[in-house]
């Protein structure tokens, strides 16, 4: 009991993830501006619709158009449709012509939500009539906006509630990463120990990493497919992971050819190594030619420096640490269970 | 073997006679796990996961049954 | 190391495959195919397609021809080495002549794509530079990847497809991009730096087989 308790501190530390991964709301955020593009010297009725919002419930929501200088442009004539829904009107001068605006909303009890350059003023030819004042933008002290209480995810726009994904799937891949470190550590002390022991444990952390990649690879194609709407992308973490895939299999097929206990560790241990250092090139490789082939391929939009802000590390890190601990107690499991056969004289 | 291939070729055509009906239902799935921002997307990720460590943890479990009795076996004709 | 024995190694495996004249002739036949079938699929092949299929071409040959390197190595022969070489000697005399052989085929596999395809190549040096030290880096993964799978029972040559296609890919990138600035497919003033990375992965490649193959050569 003493000696597992990080077993169970695995096993707390993933229901905490899952519990409070899934039950911590997304902030409010705008998913449609219809629409989104306005002529200079209109006035046109514009629809948002948001998420997670309480136009109802709350305060009236205010809603601004913010110019790049940093001033405010008030709509009118907001009207609350349903909690997620309203329309407002904007009086668009002529002067904020070809520019772009981000909309801002703000109420008691979503705090505030926008949408960076949300909306876009195009050249109107054919109203010549229409009004010419300036606009009336204004200052507006956003430090004055009430934040929400209680802990909340950001809002990214295509991502929705999948930014949980990144407890999820994303963690499976470093945990991953972390059990087949963990398997080259014991192929290398195998070589050169020749501690039967290596050997079983290398096989064993190797083994949770597959299973680890097998679910990153299902849960990252279900995520692609419901975000960006294919079962694959380009993306070179994905091709990464794909080809590491193909070389643990193949390291599972060769385990299986052997008849020889001392030739399958000995063997099996070489090319785990060769195959790890060979592949390790490619991260410096890939980065090249997608710059010189595929101009503005972007990485994951889930892990990209400021994007994983600190409220999804609250439960990242856990999450990585308790896929670690379980990865090494099903490992310790196989470990346990090649002891025992080996004891019993039973070849695996 | 010749009933084996009819069979082959039997089911391959029901499957293909299908195809259209199953394509049409998984537009509507797709929909449902789309709703409400996909939260159902990531609750199915979550199930796999899970699952799939679950799973991994019973194929251990039935080696180990399986090791257990060859054990056992071995101690008893001994 | 003595650098003598290595060129007996690579003496006796080109006496070898002389010797069995019937592997050497279809392996040559088997290029020959794969030339014709590309030339037949395609009809009209340029750019950057005659690039990509001519190294796969080549290396779908490599496999077939360096697999058969350790393969065919009985247990008996595999003692006879060991009681009179060195495994390091081994490694390289066998990584030398692969490297030779995989040329061969490489020149062989080139004139045919030159034969019935027009190629364009602009940079003759920078094409050739590039394919000499990518067929290094494939002959030193073939050659591992062959010792490794010759020690396994069971189907041999798919274990060596198996293994040795995924560790090809950082090369395989390497070569088509810089033969692809080479026939001024992409221009890509990094070129250079593409071609010290290649090295730097052959180098790479080449610490680890020499690190790693004494423990696949003792028993």
């Amino acid at each position: 009991m003493l000696l597992s308790w990080w077993k169970i501190l695995g096993i707390l530390i993933l229901l905490y993830v899952v519990i409070g991964g899934l039950s911590v709301p997304l902030n409010p955020g705008i998913t449609d501006l219809n629409p989104g593009q306005l002529y200079a010297g209109q006035q046109k009725e514009v629809t948002i619709t948001a998420y997670n919002t309480h136009f109802k419930t709350a305060q009236p929501t205010r809603i601004w158009l913010k110019s790049a200088e940093g001033k405010f442009l008030e709509a009118q004539n907001v009207q609350i449709l349903t909690e997620n829904k309203l329309t407002c009107h904007w009086d668009i001068a002529k002067n904020m012509e070809g520019q772009q605006y981000t909309v801002i909303g703000y109420n008691n009890i979503d705090g505030s939500f926008l949408v960076p350059d949300g909306i876009v003023i195009l050249k109107n030819d054919s109203a010549e009539e229409a009004n010419t004042a300036e606009a009336q933008f204004t200052d507006v002290n956003t430090a004055d906006f009430v934040k929400p209480s209680g802990l909340r995810f950001p809002y990214r726009s295509i991502l929705n509630e999948t930014i949980r994904n990144t407890f999820f799937h994303v963690a499976l891949w470093m945990a991953m990463f972390v059990l087949y470190l963990l398997g080259l550590y014991h192929a290398i002390q195998y070589l050169r120990t020749g501690k039967n022991e290596h050997d079983w444990w290398s096989v064993a952390y190797n083994k949770s990493g597959i299973l680890y990649g097998i679910l990153g690879l299902i849960t990252g194609s279900l995520w692609a497919r419901f975000t960006w709407g294919g079962w694959w992308t380009n993306d070179v973490k994905l091709n990464m992971a794909a080809l590491s895939m193909f070389l643990y299999f193949g390291y599972l097929l060769l385990r299986n050819s052997f008849n020889d206990a001392e030739a399958r560790a000995r063997i099996s241990a070489s090319f785990s190594i060769f195959a790890f250092v060979a592949l390790i090139p490619l991260v410096f490789i890939i980065p090249r030619l997608t710059d010189s082939l595929h101009p503005g391929n972007g990485g994951n939009p889930a892990l990209g420096g400021e994007d994983l802000d600190h409220t999804l590390r609250l439960f990242f890190y856990p999450s990585i640490l308790a896929l670690i601990l379980l990865g090494c107690w099903m490992a310790q499991l196989k470990f346990r269970m090649q002891k025992l056969a080996i004891k019993a004289g039973i070849y695996t | 073997m010749p009933d084996h291939s009819f069979k082959c070729i039997m089911w391959s055509s029901i499957a293909l006679l299908m195809f259209p009906y199953t394509a049409s239902a998984e537009v509507s799935d797709l929909d449902f796990l789309r709703s409400t921002g996909k939260i159902y997307s990531v609750i199915a990720g979550v199930v796999i996961v899970l699952l799939g460590i679950g799973v991994y943890l019973w194929r251990i479990d039935n080696k180990l049954t399986k090791l257990e009795k060859q054990i056992k076996d071995e101690h008893e004709t001994n | 190391m003595r650098p003598l024995k290595i060129a007996a190694i690579v003496r006796k495996e080109g006496m070898l495959e002389f010797r069995r004249k019937n592997a050497f002739y279809g392996i040559l036949l088997f290029c020959l195919v794969l030339v014709f079938l590309n030339y037949k699929a395609f009809n009209v092949l340029r750019g950057l397609e005659w690039d990509v299929m001519l190294w796969m071409t080549v290396l779908f040959c490599g496999i077939n021809a360096i697999a058969k390197s350790f393969i065919q190595d009985g247990a008996e022969s595999r003692l006879y080495y060991y009681t009179l070489f060195d495994p390091k000697e081994v490694v390289i005399g066998k990584l030398i002549y692969n490297f030779i052989f995989l040329s061969g085929l490489f020149i062989l596999v080139y004139w045919g794509f030159r034969f019935f395809f027009d190629a364009g190549i602009r940079r003759d040096g920078l094409f050739f530079a590039g394919a000499g030290l990518g067929l290094l880096g494939l002959s030193i993964i073939f050659t591992f990847i062959a010792a490794v799978s010759g020690r396994a029972e069971g189907n041999q040559g798919v274990m060596m497809s198996v293994m040795s296609l995924p560790l090809t890919l950082p090369v395989l990138l390497l070569l088509i991009k810089i033969t692809a600035v080479a026939m001024a497919l992409i221009t890509d003033t990094s070129v250079d730096g593409d071609v010290w990375m290649l090295l730097g992965i052959d180098l790479l490649l080449a610490g680890l087989l020499l690190l790693l193959f004494d423990f696949l050569w003792k028993d």
